[in-house]
């Protein structure tokens, strides 16, 4: 599904290059549950952002189910992103100005989708992660567990084949982390392809494999 | 998509109420000054030109050659109209137009005092004036035909109609009521109540030469004529008909541009009341932009904020395009808002306005297109507030978004020089608002030459011809008034000039080719003291008592000086066959538009066309004193009339409306300007104010006073005031002069005025920023270090 060759990215300071990607090869197969981790500063979240399309290399080969994404136009990219991946952030990144509903709606309407659709749609996430009494309720009313429940149905609304998940429990406590982190395996054993990065070895053992980042270069297992 | 992004718009609006709320008083305050300039600019254009027929109505103007200049009056021969009529095929209609008159008419015992004007048959089938009703095809084919407007029937006829019956005139005339008219808009130059044929006994009166110009004149020709043509044609007319007027030409000049350029130079047309047109239009569009310079500096400052959106939006698949059309939809939201308000207040305000400006203003508010107009101005305006802060938020790259703020140097700047445009012409129009009054004051200043006070004129009306002398009497004994005499026209007015045919001791032909004399006809009784004039040698006319004063003369010292002439009295002066002797001189007083250089003047006695009493009342008594008493007098001569009188101090005063009507335009949007530049200032200040607070609780926490921190977050701004006074004075400065031009009598423009102007800058943006940073200083250092 993913290949990544030779991939480079460094950032010009004074007159050296410092690396932040160095020569990533990376396969990563459909229904892959894959942990990326490393110390901070390692370029994780940035290989993730690569992967994710938010971010480009300055050099390398990048292919998403056969496609040389890097020689695509920029709308080409934006389609391809929106009809194959869902990204789950951090600080969930919710928009404080919409409801709950509204918020896992906002990429069905980016995909033109008709309001019927979309209403189907967005029922069927609030039922299937138990928030259907909390749809007309704003982000700040709802604990972090609960945003990143939401964070993460607004991800999945599109239907993505790959979930991408930037330390999705960092901002959780343990419990919560707990209960996300079971229902990523349980998106996984429905056929979602997932990334994610973390810093917890807890969390990492949830998936079938673990990508070791330090300074930029991976480290084999 | 757009129900999601209206949503999204309205729940932000309301969210962050302070900036909405800076936002929709700015932007409505602009559409409102935007709507009474519109408003204005829509009656200026209208006026006069609202004629069916307006692409082929003319008015008849005559270019005189005086002292090598060319002049150009709009009042033409008597004989002009028939000929033009009968020897041009292209003229369809023309008719003459006497000045107004004022009239005591009566239907039944009901007595109105109208004014009106005698016109050529003709003039109703050029001016197609709404018309109410009619009896006859031609209104005014009989001489006793009147036409009247609504109003003036109503109050002869009351509900009755009015039509084919019949009015009485004071002097005897009676009229057959042959068609009533609407009222005239107040767009248009004419002003009857009524309108009668004009008569062949009294053109001869008015005079009906060549060389008299008493009339307007008013043309239409056959459509599809060349008037460019015509007026070849009838350059040579008057020098056909009048071998003496040399100087002389006639040509036709459109009815619809009398009004906007109304201006000759050197006898071409060079601009008039468009130029003012011009201006205020444009003074309207700087508010505009000011107020939209407001929105996009605000919500580019506030662009931080909305980063993190734009990012996630992008994440969840927004294109660019996508959110330039929501950021769009909400300025235009905010602008559709304001626009309602708008409209409100200045549906509520424009009378107010009306009366600041002493001009009513019509508006059609059920014209459909008016309201297409207004809807498509506003959602203009919303995208030009819109377009650049959308672009520069949906440009935002999500991951840099998403991890927080990012510096734009060129951001930054950009608002700055923003800010910088909008005081430069907050500045230009406080300094262009004191130099209109200063004008104004300094010309109101200006010397008359005589005492305006205490002096009232009266009509010469019904019986008060006759019994002048009675009159006369009675009010000098009972103590009314100290003296009164009798003069041909208004004494503030210069209504007539005569050049060419004077003469005098050692004249050159040059000299006596260029000098115009403005002419004051007298009945040569205390005209002198009446008025309180000085004289400077010789005596005042005394025509009442001494015959032989016929031909006495009085001359201003300008006269004197420009005829050379030394030793004037008793000296002779030449005009036409009539030989006039020099018997006083008057100081200098200003007899015409107080902007004007003083001109010659000439003053002669004569016993006929004297229209009014000039009366200096008794300054021991009250004035309600002495009107009550002048008009019993007069009463008892004219028991039909109502007593009718004007101060003459007012009318002076009347001579400054136009120029306080631009200096009330400019002080009404100057004042808008500044409100709508502080708002933004406002909005700027507390945004940086707030982006601020941690470093504000830091330095107070080091130990920052108050003051030293109000001195940080106001510098800032002063320097962007300062630096917008550099750049508005200079062009300030220079356009005010050329305003300054018009006049002969003029100030100039002052460095302190330009101080001044920059002084009420600073302060006023100092009070606003300092509102916001003072609020900041006294924050105590525990609540702002404490949020993260």
């Amino acid at each position: 599904m993913i290949k990544l060759e030779n991939i480079f990215k460094w950032y010009q300071v004074g007159g050296a290059r410092s690396f932040v990607l160095k020569d990533i090869n990376l396969h990563i197969e459909q229904g892959d549950f894959v942990s990326i981790m490393g110390p901070s500063g390692s370029g994780k979240s940035t290989l993730l952002n690569v992967i994710g399309l938010l971010d480009e290399p300055n050099e390398g080969k990048y292919y998403f189910m056969d496609e040389d994404v890097l020689a695509l136009k920029a709308k080409k990219r934006a389609s391809l992103f929106q009809s194959h991946m869902g990204y789950v952030f951090q600080a969930y990144h919710l928009i404080d100005e919409l409801t709950v509903y509204e918020n896992i709606e906002t990429p069905l309407i980016y995909k033109n989708l008709s309001s019927k659709e979309r209403k189907a749609i967005v029922a069927d996430l609030l039922d299937r992660f138990g928030i259907v009494g909390k749809k007309d309720l704003f982000p700040s009313q709802l604990s972090g567990g609960q945003q990143q429940v939401v964070g993460i149905a607004r991800a999945l609304a599109g239907s993505p084949k790959l979930l991408l998940a930037d330390e999705p429990t960092g901002n959780l406590n343990s419990k919560q982390g707990e209960d996300i982190m079971s229902l990523f395996k349980q998106l996984n054993e429905e056929g979602v392809t997932i990334i994610q990065v973390t810093h917890s070895e807890k969390n990492a053992a949830y998936g079938q494999r673990i990508i070791n980042l330090l300074d930029g270069q991976l480290k084999d297992i | 998509m757009i129900k999601n992004h209206l949503k999204i718009a309205y729940r932000n609006l309301l969210k962050n109420k302070g900036y909405t709320a800076i936002n929709i008083i700015g932007l409505s305050t602009a559409i409102v000054a935007v709507l009474f300039i519109a408003i204005w600019v829509q009656n200026q254009f209208l006026h006069d030109n609202f004629y069916e027929n307006k692409a082929n109505i003319y008015k008849l103007l005559n270019r005189t050659e005086t002292q090598g200049q060319i002049q150009v009056s709009t009042i033409s021969m008597a004989p002009a109209a028939a000929i033009l009529k009968k020897e041009y095929p292209e003229v369809e209609h023309s008719a003459r137009l006497y000045w107004a008159t004022e009239s005591l008419i009566s239907a039944g015992e009901t007595k109105v005092k109208s004014s009106g004007n005698e016109v050529d048959p003709d003039f109703v089938k050029i001016f197609d004036f709404p018309l109410v009703e009619k009896a006859t095809e031609d209104m005014l084919s009989a001489p006793n035909n009147i036409v009247l407007t609504e109003s003036l029937a109503k109050s002869l006829f009351g509900n009755t109609s009015a039509l084919n019956k019949i009015v009485q005139f004071d002097s005897g005339e009676s009229y057959n009521v042959s068609a009533i008219l609407k009222d005239l808009p107040p767009y248009t130059d004419f002003t009857f109540k009524y309108l009668i044929p004009l008569q062949e006994k009294k053109i001869k009166e008015y005079g009906s030469n060549w060389s008299t110009n008493t009339y307007y004149t008013f043309v239409s020709l056959k459509a599809g004529s060349d008037v460019e043509l015509f007026n070849k044609k009838i350059a040579s007319l008057v020098h056909e008909n009048d071998a003496h007027l040399q100087r002389t030409a006639v040509f036709l000049y459109p009815q619809s541009k009398t009004h906007l350029y109304s201006k000759f130079k050197d006898g071409i047309p060079n601009g008039g009341k468009i130029e003012q047109v011009r201006l205020v239009a444009l003074i309207g569009f700087l508010i505009l932009i000011i107020a939209c310079i407001n929105f996009i500096n605000l919500s580019t400052a506030r662009a931080q904020k909305r980063n993190k959106e734009v990012g996630i939006r992008k994440v969840a698949g927004a294109t660019k395009y996508i959110l330039i059309q929501q950021f769009l939809i909400e300025s235009t939201l905010l602008a559709m808002i304001s626009g309602v308000i708008a409209f409100f207040i200045a549906s509520v305000c424009l009378p107010i306005f009306s009366h600041i400006l002493g001009q009513s203003l019509i508006v059609e508010w059920t014209n459909p297109i008016l309201w297409v107009v207004a809807i498509g101005f506003v959602l203009t305006v919303g995208v030009l507030a819109g377009i650049y802060p959308a672009f520069i938020l949906s440009a935002f790259q999500p991951i840099k978004s998403l991890k927080g703020s990012i510096k734009r140097d060129y951001l930054l700047s950009f608002r700055e020089l923003l800010v910088i445009f909008q005081f430069s012409t907050t500045i230009f129009l406080i300094i262009a608002t004191l130099v209109i009054r200063q004008q104004i004051n300094f010309a109101g200043e200006r010397e008359v030459g005589y005492n305006a006070e205490q002096l009232i004129e009266i009509p010469i009306e019904g019986n008060i011809e006759r019994h002048y002398d009675v009159i006369k009497t009675e009010l000098l004994n009972n103590g009314a008034a100290s003296h009164i005499t009798r003069t041909g026209w208004t004494v503030t007015a210069d209504n007539a000039s005569s050049s060419g045919n004077f003469s005098w001791e050692k004249a050159t032909p040059e000299q006596e080719k260029n000098t115009v004399f403005t002419i004051v006809r007298v009945s040569g009784d205390d005209f002198v003291n009446t008025l309180g004039l000085t004289i400077l040698e010789g005596r005042d006319i005394n025509y009442a008592n001494l015959p032989a004063d016929s031909t006495a003369i009085l001359l201003n010292q300008t006269a004197i000086k420009t005829m050379g002439l030394q030793n004037p009295i008793g000296k002779y002066l030449k005009w036409g066959d009539a030989t006039f002797t020099i018997v006083g001189i008057v100081k200098d007083y200003i007899s015409g538009s107080p902007y004007q250089t003083i001109r010659p003047v000439l003053i002669h006695p004569s016993k006929r066309y004297l229209q009014s009493i000039l009366i200096r009342t008794n300054d021991q008594h009250t004035v309600s004193q002495n009107l009550a008493q002048i008009s019993a007098v007069i009463k008892k001569i004219n028991p039909n009339y109502p007593f009718n009188y004007q101060f003459v101090s007012k009318q002076f005063a009347n001579k400054f409306k136009q120029q306080e009507q631009i200096g009330n335009l400019s002080l009404v949007f100057s004042l808008l300007a500044i409100i709508i530049s502080c708002l933004g200032l406002f909005g700027l200040a507390a945004h940086i104010t707030e982006t601020r607070t941690k470093e504000i609780g830091i330095r107070k926490v080091l130990g920052a006073s108050i003051h030293s921190i109000n001195i940080l977050l106001s510098r800032d701004f002063i320097k962007l005031v300062v630096l917008a006074i550099l750049i508005g004075t200079p062009i300030a400065w220079w356009s005010m002069n050329q305003w300054l031009n018009d006049f002969a009598y003029r100030i100039d423009v002052e460095w302190w005025l330009i101080g001044i102007a920059g002084s009420i800058a600073i302060i006023i943006a100092l009070i606003t920023v300092n509102v916001q940073s003072l609020r900041a200083a006294k924050t105590n250092p525990i609540d702002s270090l404490r949020d993260e």
